[in-house]
């Protein structure tokens, strides 16, 4: 009992975000409750980042209704690859990456050979709101894929690196890229078994990176050493994050931003409850940047000049 | 200060939380005083039911029947009174405490009832201090006097105060030829009495005969044991005739004082009157009604779920420990920090444990899901549809609680059937939700939420099941005001969990 009150005021000290604190203190606070159905719709994220120009995957189509699934290879028409995602989906659950596809055969990214009908399945259920919160009725998007990067390429094991930065009122507080690993099946998320790597908000490298809440240095399936890695483009990282703020208005937010080969930074979608593993990852806690922003960073500025104070002033 | 602060959410809830303790607090030792209400819910109330039967045989004249009963909250609080004499007119005397009965012309022999119920030994105080008339000395031979005197010497030196030590005396010199002029002369009680109501009055003490009735489960056909009553230091005070005890014994009730007789029967002979005592258990609960009534707190009482019909109080009794419960689930997630299925799953399936029993209602339970997650999983492979497929597994929940029932009655293993008792629905959702968690997180993150969910409505179920914790939120439902408060309090609770103390750790950095 003693121990717990001592582990307790210690992660304090530190300046760890509890997840009581994240939901009451912040989450609460700094985000209206009206705001979020901007962020849980993809449809809705995408169409409002692209009217201030963050740069997203481009929209092929929507399938509302099931007499639209038939349509898929007309919508899909002229594109080489595809993602068909559900609208209001969390944590990966119903992407389908189609890397390749003909009249009758799909490849999915993750190796798998789908037919027509498996692909017609899977928007079906999408519609039929397997994958969103809640199970309601859901809308299924299809999107263009993104054209990964190499520069990450020894860096996960096959999926694909995204880079998740914090935004506390406007200023990116946080940033973290997650790693596929075998473990964790290709998937970016860490209670799967995904490498985590904190980021320096001011230069996008590394500061530390763990596995299972472990500190490791070098990732278990390709061998690269985490130290080395530095994200390319990292002011247009910042910039989507802080311009997400400007477009939602929400005080606590966490954009994941993945890098196209020729497109640059984009951004995938926005979090209005980020996690707190993100701590983690980076070694040290998010309450005490939160405070620093609150305290002593300026308030009216704007979204570039907010990310260009932070890369000079911010620890 | 900043007033905001001064008004903050915290502030505001932790001051409401206060008043909700004070209320209850005040309430629980209301309802404890006033209704009765216990702590505990094995207490019982005794109740005595006395029958008194006079019998006498009439002489074809009118018949007057006077019957001495206990005065109001003599020692006891009266339940009910009853009193069955077939064509007879019945008045209560309340200044003399007389039952007074009259009938015309009757012939034969006659049955009269009295029949009372009462509960809960009380103090009158009131009837104690009634004072008596001033003693008139009796007149005494000087031989009488002599013997007086000497008795008197010898109650001085009995243990006691003055009434104790003349019955002390009088017991002791029985056969004390020198003293027989003021010894009882035959060794009736109610001679006996009255020889030392002599002796006392000689010191101008008043005194008197009282008559009780030893309550005595299973009594019957017994006549009142005779008690003297004495005024001492201003009261009213009782003494065992033998024993020289003070006080009314437990369990005793008075039945009649003074000289009067307790029975009078005009225009009957042979008359004789006989008790039988009864006795029986009520629970704090019935009694209620009666003792708020007693005690004029009635208006309290008639507005609380207490009057409501039976079937409501019992639905309502299972009501109030859902706020515990749910105490306990928001413990365990916001507290403790487990992740459960579904944010009350546990509250249900605890719920639904108290039904079946703990051990069956588990086994069943884990037999359902088990089977339920082999079946959903065998269907996956059939790509439904999003609302067939939960619908399915509805469907098969229910088709398999009527077979483990029928198997269940066959073998006359009731373990089997308990799962009638399982909401399917929940059931059927937890089966649909783990199945969806095993497939996006694996079977380990799954089989950690069942788990938690489990050992979470196992908490619940600890808490709810107790025969004391159930009386308890029922009897004094204002508790459950003090749960929404400390509910709503734990909302606004920003510390750690207890899983993220580990959870984080590696975040402390050593030597800062
Ligand atoms: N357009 C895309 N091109 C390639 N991969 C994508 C695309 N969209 C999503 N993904 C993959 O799917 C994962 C989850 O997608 P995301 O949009 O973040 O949905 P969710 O809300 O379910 O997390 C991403 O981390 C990425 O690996
Ligand atoms: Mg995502």
């Amino acid at each position: 009992m003693f121990e717990w009150f001592k582990t307790a005021k210690l992660l304090r000290e530190n300046g760890v975000l509890g997840m009581n604190d994240r939901n009451y203190s912040v989450i609460s606070k700094c985000n209206k409750r009206s705001l979020y159905t901007l962020v849980d719709d993809k449809v809705k994220t995408k169409r409002l980042a692209n009217s201030i120009c963050i740069n997203t995957p481009k929209m092929i189509g929507i399938i509302e209704y099931q007499f639209q699934v038939k349509n898929l290879l007309e919508i899909v028409k002229g594109y080489k690859t595809f993602v068909i995602k559900p609208a209001h989906g969390s944590g990966g659950k119903g992407v389908l990456v189609i890397k390749d596809y003909d009249g009758e055969k799909f490849y999915s990214a993750s190796g798998d050979v789908l037919s027509f009908n498996d692909v017609y399945q899977h928007i079906s259920n999408t519609l039929s709101g397997l994958f969103s919160l809640g199970g309601k009725y859901d809308v299924a998007l299809i999107e263009e894929a993104v054209i990964f990067s190499d520069v990450f390429k020894n860096f996960s094991y096959h999926g694909v690196p995204d880079v998740r930065v914090i935004v506390y009122k406007g200023y990116p507080a946080m940033a973290m890229m997650r790693l596929a690993t075998k473990e964790s099946g290709g998937r970016a998320n860490l209670h799967q078994g995904a490498v985590g790597v904190g980021l320096d908000v001011r230069t996008g490298r590394t500061l530390n990176a763990v596995m299972h809440n472990k500190p490791i240095t070098v990732h278990p399936d390709t061998g690269a050493n985490l130290m080395d890695l530095k994200v390319p483009f990292w002011r247009e990282h910042l910039i989507i994050g802080a311009l997400a703020y400007d477009m939602t208005g929400l005080g606590y937010l966490g954009a994941d931003i993945v890098l196209d080969k020729n497109r640059g930074p984009m951004m995938l979608e926005i979090n209005a409850r980020p996690g707190l593993a993100i701590q983690i990852a980076n070694g040290r806690g998010l309450k005490t940047r939160l405070e620093e922003i609150e305290e002593s960073y300026p308030k009216e500025l704007s979204a570039e000049q907010r990310v260009d104070f932070v890369l000079n002033n911010g620890k | 200060m900043k007033l905001a602060n001064l008004f903050s959410v915290r502030k505001v809830l932790s001051f409401l939380l206060v008043l909700s303790v004070v209320y209850a607090t005040y309430s629980i030792y209301y309802k404890v005083k006033y209704w009765g209400f216990s702590l505990s819910p094995k207490q019982v109330t005794d109740i005595w039911t006395i029958d008194a039967k006079v019998s006498f045989d009439a002489m074809g004249e009118d018949v007057r029947v006077s019957l001495g009963v206990p005065a109001d909250n003599e020692s006891f609080k009266v339940l009910s009174e009853e009193i069955v004499a077939k064509n007879y007119d019945v008045v209560r005397d309340k200044a003399k405490n007389r039952l007074v009965m009259q009938g015309r012309k009757k012939e034969g022999k006659q049955k009269l009832y009295y029949r009372l119920n009462i509960y809960d030994d009380v103090q009158n105080n009131a009837i104690n201090k009634n004072k008596p008339a001033k003693v008139e000395r009796p007149l005494l031979s000087e031989e009488e006097q002599i013997q007086m005197n000497k008795l008197w010497e010898l109650a001085k030196n009995q243990d006691g105060d003055k009434v104790q030590g003349v019955i002390a005396a009088v017991n002791q010199e029985m056969m004390e030829p020198t003293m027989s002029l003021v010894l009882p002369l035959n060794h009736t009680s109610k001679e006996f009495a009255e020889k030392i109501i002599q002796i006392l009055a000689y010191k101008r003490i008043p005194a008197r005969i009282a008559r009780a009735l030893k309550l005595e489960e299973g009594k019957k056909n017994d006549s009142l044991s005779i008690m003297l009553e004495a005024y001492v230091d201003n009261k009213w005070t009782l003494y065992d005739l033998s024993t020289a005890k003070i006080g009314l014994p437990k369990n005793w009730v008075v039945f009649q004082r003074g000289g009067v007789s307790l029975l009078d029967v005009r225009g009957g002979e042979n008359s004789k009157v006989m008790f039988s005592v009864l006795k029986s258990v009520a629970t704090p609960l019935k009694m209620a009604e009666h003792r708020a009534k007693a005690n004029n707190e009635l208006w309290g009482y008639e507005y609380s779920i207490y009057t409501l019909p039976l079937m409501e109080q019992n639905a309502l009794k299972w009501l109030m420990i859902f706020p515990l419960a749910i105490l306990v689930v928001v413990i365990m997630r916001n507290v403790i920090g487990v992740t459960t299925m579904g944010t009350f799953t546990p509250m249900l399936l605890a719920m639904s444990l108290v039904k079946t029993g703990f051990v069956p209602g588990l086994i069943c339970f884990s037999v359902m899901i088990g089977l339920g997650l082999i079946m959903r999983a065998l269907v996956a492979r059939l790509n439904l549809l999003l609302v067939p497929r939960i619908s399915f597994v509805v469907i098969f929940v229910i088709l398999l609680i009527q077979v483990l029932a029928i198997i269940g009655y066959k073998l006359n293993y009731g373990i089997i059937s308990s799962a009638i008792f399982f909401p399917i629905i929940i059931t059927a959702w937890i089966i649909e939700r783990a199945s969806i968690t095993w497939e996006e997180e694996g079977a380990m993150n799954t089989l950690k939420e069942i788990f938690y969910t489990l050992v979470t409505a196992v908490v619940t179920y600890f808490v709810i099941s107790s025969e004391y914790v159930r009386h308890i939120m029922f009897a004094f439902n204002e508790l459950n005001l003090v749960v929404l408060f400390i509910v709503m309090l734990l909302g606004t609770y920003t510390g750690y969990r207890l899983t993220e103390l580990s959870r984080f750790a590696p975040l402390i950095r050593k030597g800062e």
